[in-house]
């Protein structure tokens, strides 16, 4: 025993600063590992049951979830994953405002970066391996995606899929990926990143008039340490534990609370039917995807992500010295809270989806129509039948994709709602030809009738979703 | 082990000459060379050098198009009086070739020569292997005739699935042994390239091909008899000279009295390979061998593509169909995987235009690949991830796809409707 105490007894207790104000700022990289190792650990526990057949896996997640404790090992692993991906966002924006990238520990950052990029593929291949029709679908979007790529785009979206078509092999493809391709590097990158927090030392809480000098930081460093330094354990490392202790309890809670997500129906491509729909994670990407002016999509799925990665990659060279206080460093501030104001507002965009048309919408009832019979009903019909409520909100039924027209009736004449109906727009159909002359006069009746006070209308329902 | 003749060992021989290649190159740049002997004997190497290589190379050179170009290959082979003439020529440039190689043998051969002394094993290997080549060249060219047209659909298409990475080996473990000798020895060479005097070929950037001939001198060091520096590998069996091209120099080397050689060679050039460098390279090659044996298997099996076959495959009765209607049909992957279950299926859109026409309309959205719904009261097609929207007929009506649905193609036979079962399309392609 004395091997073993010899060699984890100077790791755990070696010399860290003290962090003074921000010590509870520290703990979101081992947070980031425990949520890494309950993955580890629930994964493992899943894979023993998981088939990894795209003719059956659907089945046995059902056969999982039928099972109580496997329901809750499903949780967990689900709500793991998010929480992975929170807490390793947490970690690399502490770390960036904080500037603990700069020297010495520009390699930190770069093995973190692999890791901030390995969460994000477990997190992508995760969700497909929930192998329903979205997992299905997700498979194909993937396709078409790596497909964008300029001269190898075709060949690459076939090696996605494993072949021609989607089908058999291409579930084994992702399973292999996530299960042991992505975590078989996430361990040698978290081995390194670990080694090397311990070999440059964790940074010291950054003061604002304290710029880092390559050539004397570590000197310095050493002298901070003999100072006021603290043993790692138990002065620092407890509140690892604590918060550690935290995640396991929320993402337990969450998991027998909540449950798993709901399997949708099986991945068969002929189910057409089909609204695909990614996990929270990566909805405000599925956002911008649906918002973007159309001539910068094929940019923005190429560059986007290069562009995000190239950042990470280059920061710890471009500015190796220099402030670290986050005062001195109104830039770094700005880029995370624009970071984040896109990732949150795009994420309740993708949450709304207002650009998806409500294929599911029911026609509208009568109460709102105002009539059963005659040109206004008809035309009624003929705007559910020609699926303009799919996209318009009519009283509060329909999609929100095109403008309201509750009120159409005061805000346009006749003839301009004819124009736009026969001539459509960028996000519009034209329904020239597409329409009796019988049909367009019932419709314009109907819409005609749209006034903001309607004798007889009752009180509107809430907005559907 | 046709297999690992033709699908493992050439992988194993190019990998071999491009690292090998490379790490010689990086490591020492001024071993890239020919080693001319001509300062040591001149007569015979011209009348074996020239022939030799003005021989292999045209030889070379038509496997090589023939192999690029199979289709201008065959259409200039076409004639049976151009067949005999290409054959004939190729066989007098061989025997060409294989005299001058003789030459080049019996030149190291002849006793007490300046050049014996200085040929290494490698060298011996190099020469033997040469020969067995060239002879196994001719006796095919003579006993298993016309083999410019069956190289094209034997070595050729097995090359080509090389290329692919898709090794398909039948085509040529069905040739006479000979062949096989002939094609294994051929990849050999590529794989002794790194490790003998053939780097010359590749001497960037080749300039020998346009240049003036040039003399070549060796520079003796009488204070220094150490071993050349020739490569990593022939470094344990030094020659006894120290033999120098005045610089990375290639192709035949023949006597220009006037062309006077510029400044001596770099000293470092002739620093001996020390027991420290060989193991370090001993190391790094067998530890890069090793790694390629395993990586390069998986990897290729990795990158490896399912390719479904194209039939037609039928999906209803003609009759069964309202003009002006579309309808969601499905077919199967001709050959799917035992356990892809439901995934084997595809849906698509059947629309019949006419009475004798019909469109079939894939179901996924060219924006991201989503799967469109027909909307049959409105004639539209609708997509429920990012709101694409497509007329009936395919042209996109409104929201990002980039282009209009794309289309499988359909027939009617028997009375049936037929659909081409095809890849999944990728917008964009």
């Amino acid at each position: 025993m004395t091997g073993v105490s010899q060699t984890v007894g100077p790791i755990l207790t070696h010399v860290v600063p003290h962090a003074r104000r921000s010590r509870w700022l520290f703990v979101f990289g081992s947070a980031t590992l425990v949520a890494f190792l309950l993955q580890v650990v629930t994964g493992i526990a899943l894979s023993s049951a998981y088939v990894t057949s795209s003719g059956q896996a659907y089945d046995s997640l059902h056969f999982i979830t039928a099972n109580t404790l496997g329901r809750i090992v499903r949780g967990l692993h689900y709500f793991g994953a998010s929480a992975m991906i929170v807490l390793i966002g947490a970690h690399t924006i502490r770390v960036y405002l904080m500037g603990s990238y700069k020297y010495p520990r520009q390699m930190n950052w770069l093995t973190g970066t692999g890791l901030l990029l390995f969460t994000l593929l477990m997190a992508f291949t995760g969700q497909l391996l929930r192998w329903d029709q979205t997992g299905f679908w997700t498979a194909v979007v993937a396709a078409e995606q790596a497909g964008k790529a300029p001269i190898i785009g075709n060949w690459l979206a076939r090696f996605v899929l494993a072949g021609s078509v989607p089908g058999g092999a291409t579930l084994s493809r992702f399973f292999a990926a996530h299960v042991f391709f992505i975590p078989a590097l996430m361990f040698v990158f978290i081995g390194v990143h670990l080694y090397l927090v311990l070999y440059n030392g964790i940074s010291e809480p950054p003061a604002a008039g304290r710029p880092v000098d390559p050539r004397t930081y570590r000197a310095w460093y050493h002298r901070l340490l003999e100072r006021e330094g603290l043993p790692f354990w138990p002065y620092a490392a407890w509140r690892d534990v604590v918060v550690g202790f935290g995640v396991v309890i929320v993402i337990a809670t969450l998991a027998i609370a909540l449950g798993p997500p709901e399997l949708g129906r099986p991945p068969d491509p002929t189910l057409v039917a089909a609204s695909p729909r990614p996990d929270w994670y990566f909805l405000w990407y599925f956002a911008l995807l649906a918002l973007m002016p159309k001539w910068s999509e094929r940019w923005v799925i190429l560059l986007g992500p290069l562009i995000f990665g190239l950042f990470l990659i280059f920061l710890p060279f471009v500015s190796p010295r220099g402030e670290r206080h986050p005062l001195r460093r109104p830039w770094a501030i700005a880029i995370v809270i624009c970071a984040l104001a896109v990732i949150a507002h795009y994420s309740r965009m993708g949450h709304l989806a207002p650009w998806s048309p409500r294929m599911d919408a029911p026609p509208l009832p009568a109460e709102v129509v105002g009539t059963t019979s005659g040109p206004i009903a008809e035309g009624a019909q003929v705007f559910y039948d020609k699926g303009c409520e799919f996209c318009h909100l009519v009283s509060g039924y329909g999609g929100i994709r095109g403008p309201d027209l509750s009120n159409v009736g005061d805000r346009l004449t006749r003839d301009q709602m004819l124009t736009r109906i026969l001539s459509g727009a960028e996000n519009m159909p034209s329904y020239a030809g597409n329409m009796t002359a019988a049909e367009q006069e019932v419709l314009l009746a109907f819409l005609e009738s749209r006034h903001q006070f309607q004798e007889g209308t009752p009180a509107r329902p809430a907005a559907m979703r | 082990m046709s297999t690992v003749l033709f699908a493992v060992f050439p992988y194993i021989a190019v990998i071999t000459a491009v690292a090998g290649s490379l790490g010689r190159y990086l490591g020492n740049r001024y071993s890239y060379s020919s080693l001319s002997t001509q300062l040591l004997e001149n007569r015979t190497l011209y009348w074996g050098s020239v022939p030799w290589h003005y021989g292999i190379t045209l030889i070379l050179l038509a496997h090589l198009l023939a192999w690029l170009a199979p289709g201008a290959a065959l259409a200039l082979l076409g004639g049976g009086l151009r067949l005999f003439v290409i054959e004939a020529v190729g066989l007098a440039l061989a025997l060409y070739a294989f005299i001058g190689l003789l030459m080049l043998i019996a030149r190291r051969l002849r006793r007490n020569s300046r050049v014996r002394q200085t040929s290494s094993p490698m060298d011996w290997v190099l020469l033997v292997v040469l020969l067995v080549q060239v002879a196994s060249g001719i006796v095919i060219a003579l006993f298993h005739r016309w083999g410019s047209i069956w190289y094209l659909s034997t070595a050729v298409p097995w090359l080509w699935s090389l290329v692919r990475l898709q090794p398909e080996v039948s085509t040529v473990a069905a040739l006479p042994a000979i062949i096989q000798l002939h094609i294994v020895l051929g990849f050999l060479l590529i794989f002794l390239f790194p490790v003998t005097r053939l780097v010359h070929i590749a001497v960037p950037p080749i300039p020998y091909l346009w240049r003036p001939y040039q003399v070549v001198i060796w520079r003796t060091d009488p204070g220094r008899r150490g071993p050349i520096a020739t490569g990593a590998l022939m470094a344990g069996t030094p020659p006894p000279a120290r033999a120098d091209a005045h610089r990375p120099n290639g192709g035949p080397a023949m006597a220009s009295p006037g062309a006077a050689p510029p400044a001596p060679a770099r000293a470092e050039e002739g620093e001996p390979v020390t027991r420290r460098d060989f193991l370090t390279r001993l190391s790094l090659a067998a530890g890069g061998l090793a790694a390629l044996i395993v990586a390069i298997p998986s990897i290729a099996f990795l990158l490896g593509l399912r390719r479904s076959p194209q039939v037609w495959s039928t999906v209803g009765r003609i009759d069964e169909f309202q003009v002006g209607e579309t309808r969601q049909v499905a077919f199967a992957d001709p050959t799917p995987l035992p356990w892809a279950g439901v995934t084997a299926q595809t849906a698509a859109w059947l629309r019949r235009d006419t009475s004798d026409t019909f469109t079939a309309f894939s179901i996924n959205c060219t924006h991201l690949g989503c799967p469109v719904r027909w909307i049959g009261t409105a004639n539209l097609f609708m997509c429920p991830c990012h709101g694409g929207v497509f007329y009936h007929d395919g042209r996109v009506a409104s929201g990002p796809p980039p282009q209009p649905l794309a289309t499988y193609p359909v027939r009617t036979r028997n009375g049936n409707v037929e659909i081409l079962t095809s890849p999944l399309p990728i917008s964009g392609h």
